[in-house]
């Protein structure tokens, strides 16, 4: 692979994968297979995004789950309301997605660590529990209550990409390579990040703030620029995501969805760039066995979040740098600087 | 008048679970250093042992407290033993034992929800009756709820401030290599004060269902309440914590009352936000001068 500088590299592995995808419907055929495929570049594209903001940028956020919500939400209302259709919608909600965390990431830049996941936490569930407990009537549908932001059931049943009409039995095709255009977009956008200049910098706060600012890069414009890049494209994803579903809801916000997404990065590895694309691979099938053993996917979601975090701290991804853990053992013996950080 | 004495009444019982959950959060934050996740289904687990107790052997209250006691005291060990104990002094330990522990969290509740199922039970382990003080209702549940509070806050703070096992975990929580150096074996200290803050939990857990019901989801809202009270008052600081629960649930109960149920729990929450951005070390809490 000599030749090649990391971006170009990176660049090919993702042209690949997308190539890899493209051909895909060639051998599977089946609506479902091709379904499951489609909600997997969902939440590749999700934890692809988590992983750039808390892995490369070390902003641990919760509020992942509500820039996707945005995106799904700010879709279904465009759609619902205004009559557009799903395709102006989307960009509308993306955007919407992003100025949020532009706000949200302004006010989490005072803090550090685990605070903001404490902020991101409960700005996300103080948005979840306005939303659900809201049942003045905005409009009426189909002589149903529409509240303006869905209430406790949600959106459903607003116009799709529209591929019912125009490929008839074959709409899921269309509906797959739209999903998988975003997840290229997506997956292309990730990797310029964290190989390019803007990675490099994410990453030197992340290691050592005090001697990345004397170097002149700014904690806070980038800490923001991550926050804003990661929103938009979630918001991206929430987006095709209501366009594919035709529906939002508050389920977006349950802690478990949350913790699936986190089980994903967690599991693909933090701060690697490939790790969560196998992440979402390797849960999907899980979440999927377990179900077939008499629902058992929480209790598979949490057991995945301990052992990973206790034994292979850095994800699946530490088997391919080499020796894992050897790094960590060495730092064990650094405990008294590192206790003084969480405190 | 008679509102106002409503509202205090609710609040002040409330503000007793509250403070039961809150203190031991802030117990383990001061001393470990870490968000325990997993701390709403220590309440939740306590709450059901004792309904087991109860339904089992028809136990009294009182023993149903002594159950959730020593449920909850168990729960907390067996985390530090299981998961917490290995990660210390590991590189990022505020985040990875942030997200170990919210995955213990989900395996208890899914444990709870396969044994028990989804349904809510009522919690026999109830007080019927209520006598009327200025013409405002007040059940003898709420009373109980109040007084065992107090009473094991109050036995807390004691055992903090007087004992020799207080002053090993408040030299720990001060500067635990310190600490070491003086002989305090930092481990034993851990493993007691998450047994204390499980302890603590357990029988919150208990009295919360006397209120509510049993559900494996109950814990959820009250660690975030909890969660929101240690802030509010300081991370790790817990007497600011025992102060905040209370001030804290006569705001939720006003706000629940004058503006609207839906809005009590939202407010609280735009509460931590407001507090987090502008004052992070929170309002008891020393401004702290961190070195990049």
């Amino acid at each position: 692979m000599t030749g090649f500088d990391t971006l170009t590299r990176h660049l090919m592995i993702g042209l690949v994968v997308i190539v890899a995808f493209a051909v895909l419907p060639v051998f599977i055929a089946q609506r479902y297979w091709l379904g499951e495929v489609v909600v997997f570049f969902i939440w590749a594209m999700v934890a692809m995004n988590w992983n750039l903001l808390m892995g490369h940028a070390g902003v641990f956020s919760l509020a992942q789950m509500l820039f996707f919500a945005v995106g799904a939400y700010g879709t279904a209302m465009v759609v619902t309301f205004t009559g557009l259709s799903v395709w102006a919608a989307i960009p509308i909600a993306a955007a919407s997605s992003m100025v949020l965390a532009l706000v949200v990431g302004l006010a989490c830049l005072r803090l550090t660590g685990a605070y903001v996941a404490l902020l991101t936490y409960a700005i996300a569930e103080m948005i979840h529990v306005l939303i659900i407990t809201d049942t003045d009537c905005f409009t009426l549908i189909r002589n149903n209550c529409q509240q303006l932001f869905g209430g406790a059931t949600g959106f459903s049943r607003f116009d799709d990409f529209g591929f019912r009409l125009l490929l008839k039995r074959d709409w899921m095709l269309g509906n797959y390579y739209t999903v998988l255009v975003a997840f290229g977009v997506t997956i292309t956008a990730v990797v310029v990040i964290i190989h390019g200049r803007l990675g490099l910098a994410f990453r030197a706060i992340r290691d050592n703030v005090g001697y990345a600012s004397s170097r002149g890069i700014d904690r806070k414009k980038y800490q923001v620029a991550a926050f804003a890049i990661s929103a938009l494209l979630t918001g991206l994803a929430g987006g095709v995501y209501a366009g594919h579903f035709r529906f939002a809801g508050p389920s977006l916000f349950e802690f478990s969805t949350l913790m699936f997404i986190l089980a994903i990065v967690v599991v693909g590895g933090l701060g690697s760039t490939w790790g969560p694309l196998v992440g979402t691979g390797i849960m999907m099938i899980v979440v999927e066995v377990s179900k077939e053993m008499g629902d058992s996917r929480n209790l598979v979601l949490g057991l995945a979040l301990v052992v990973f975090v206790v034994l292979l701290p850095k994800g699946l991804a530490q088997l391919t740098t080499g020796l894992p853990g050897l790094k960590g053992r060495r730092l064990l013996f650094a405990r008294k600087t590192d206790h003084a950080n969480t405190t | 008048m008679e509102f106002v004495i409503q509202i205090v009444m609710t609040g002040l019982t409330m503000g007793s679970m509250y403070a039961l959950a809150a203190v031991g959060l802030s117990l383990i934050y001061g001393t470990l250093g870490m968000f325990n996740m997993a701390h709403g289904l220590f309440m939740t687990f306590g709450g059901y042992m004792a309904y087991s107790a109860a339904t089992t052997f028809g136990i009294p209250l009182v023993l149903g407290i002594v159950v959730a006691m020593v449920a909850g005291a168990a729960i907390g060990m067996v985390t530090h033993l299981v998961i917490v104990r290995f990660m210390l002094g590991t590189p990022d330990f505020g985040t990875n034992v942030l997200v170990a522990t919210a995955g213990l969290g989900i395996v208890i509740e899914d444990l709870l929800l396969k044994t028990y199922g989804g349904y809510p039970y009522p919690q026999p382990l109830t007080v019927d009756g209520f006598t009327r003080v200025a013409g405002v209702t007040l059940t003898y549940q709420a009373m109980i709820i109040f007084v065992v509070a107090l009473v094991l806050i109050v036995g807390v703070a004691w055992l903090l401030k007087f004992t020799r096992f207080g002053r090993a975990i408040r030299a720990t929580a001060m500067n635990r290599e310190a600490a070491m150096l003086m002989g305090v074996k930092a481990d034993t200290v851990y493993l007691q004060v998450m047994a204390l803050a499980g302890m603590l939990a357990g029988v919150a857990g208990l009295m919360i269902s006397t209120q509510a019901t049993l559900s494996p989801q109950m814990g959820g809202d009250l660690l975030l309440k909890a969660f929101v009270i240690c802030v509010v008052a300081g991370l790790g600081n817990v007497w600011g914590a025992g102060l905040c629960a209370f001030v804290l649930a006569l705001l939720e109960a006003a706000i629940g009352f004058y503006v609207g149920v839906r809005f009590g729990f939202p407010a609280m929450l735009l509460l931590v936000i407001v507090v987090l951005i502008w004052r992070p070390q929170g309002l008891f809490g020393r401004e702290r001068v961190v070195r990049l």
